[in-house]
């Protein structure tokens, strides 16, 4: 099942037609060129606004990063995507697309979330496109 | 004579009691639920005009560009500049006309509430009451609006906005005030043209029109900025706050 951008579909459009200039944040803190894949098992996930957390023990991903944190948009966003609060919990192991951080840090924005049952999470990021993944 | 022209003349004459132009419609379009911003084909009837951009006088409008450029060239970075939400703080009006978030409208014989789910925002404008003066209204994040129905029209007049609270990131004396005329291009799709007016920064009034359509059965999210990771550092630079 991949669970993703229903209704707010247009939504998501229309944020990006507004522009990143008027648009009430920026991903710009996130590099667009390039995706990291983490392997690992969730620490925490967070459903707070302006944005939900996951922190991640990651056991598989590039060299140097034992821990991550997965910044996703609103929790509003999400639940019009179809998320729930108890969709993700601590202990379950996951697979995590995201874009890091531009200056390198632990820390990036979730893309996507394979989860070991099966299912994937796909937060609505507004121009979603716009993030080279890599190979 | 115009019916609208009459209606305003019996107006003043039988009651002597309604705002000056204005004209109460009988039975006002209910804009009562959930709406989103909307953005149809170019061309198409139901599509607002395009934004124009600010009429600042001279100087303020090259500061204002002169912005607009550092604060692309801080996102190519990757080192974007932080703003109000960085730290939780609500974009007030009329910013939060412009979503991205649905709002709902409550619509009474005496009072309309545009509630914006982002920041759980809420502006509430009294109809039929007259509107204050600048002295008399404490600025704010949302001003003092009221408002009424002209045939089918919603107009609402809105001052006591706060400086730093301020729309595309325009300027403002406390002079400023804002002119709304909300109506229904189709039973589905509203269009809200605001006007600005402030000649202290303005060299003319800046109209910018929003449109929105329905969301039918719609029910806005609750949204309390709880706890934001992003935080701005020493230099004011947007960073994400990490945990190990």
């Amino acid at each position: 099942m991949k669970r993703a951008i229903g209704w707010m579909a247009a939504g998501t459009l229309a944020v990006g037609a507004v522009g990143t200039a008027w648009a009430h944040h920026s991903f710009a803190i996130f590099d667009h060129t390039q995706t990291y894949t983490l392997k690992g098992k969730v620490k925490s996930f967070q459903w707070t606004n302006p944005h939900g957390y996951i922190d991640l023990d990651v056991k598989d991903g590039p060299p140097g990063i034992d821990h991550f944190t997965l910044e996703m948009t609103s929790i509003n966003m999400l639940q019009r995507a179809g998320w729930k609060s108890s969709d993700v919990h601590p202990g379950d192991e996951v697979t995590a697309i995201v874009a890091p951080l531009a200056t390198g840090d632990k820390g990036g924005l979730l893309l996507e979330l394979r989860m070991k049952d099966g299912r994937t999470l796909v937060p609505p990021v507004p121009a979603i496109d716009t993030f080279k993944r890599s190979p | 004579m115009g019916s609208q022209t009459f209606a305003r003349a019996a107006c003043v004459a039988l009651l002597g009691v309604c705002a000056l132009g204005s004209v109460h419609a009988q039975n006002p379009p209910d804009l009562t639920g959930a709406w989103e911003r909307y953005r149809g084909p170019p061309g198409d009837a139901t599509s607002p005009p395009p934004e124009p951009i600010p009429p600042l006088k001279a100087p303020l409008l090259k500061d204002w560009q002169a912005r607009r450029v550092a604060e692309r060239e801080a996102d190519a970075r990757g080192e974007p500049i932080a703003k109000g939400y960085t730290h939780c703080i609500p974009e007030g009006y009329p910013t939060m006309m412009n979503g991205p978030f649905p709002f709902d409208i409550v619509q009474s014989r005496s009072q309309i509430n545009i509630a914006q789910e982002a920041y759980s925002q809420v502006r509430r404008i009294y109809l039929g009451k007259p509107q204050k003066k600048f002295e008399d209204v404490e600025p704010g994040f949302y001003g003092r609006s009221v408002g009424n129905w002209e045939n089918n029209t919603l107009v609402v007049d809105t001052i006591g906005i706060k400086d730093y609270v301020t729309f595309r990131d325009v300027p403002h004396t406390p002079q400023l005030r804002v002119r709304e005329r909300l109506h229904l291009v189709t039973p589905d799709i509203l269009w809200d043209e605001l006007t600005l007016e402030d000649a202290g920064v303005l060299e003319k009034p800046w109209t910018v029109t929003f449109a929105y359509r329905r969301v039918p059965n719609y029910e806005i999210i609750e949204y309390v900025c709880e706890d934001n990771r992003e935080y701005a550092d020493d230099k004011g630079v947007t960073r994400l706050r990490l945990k190990e």
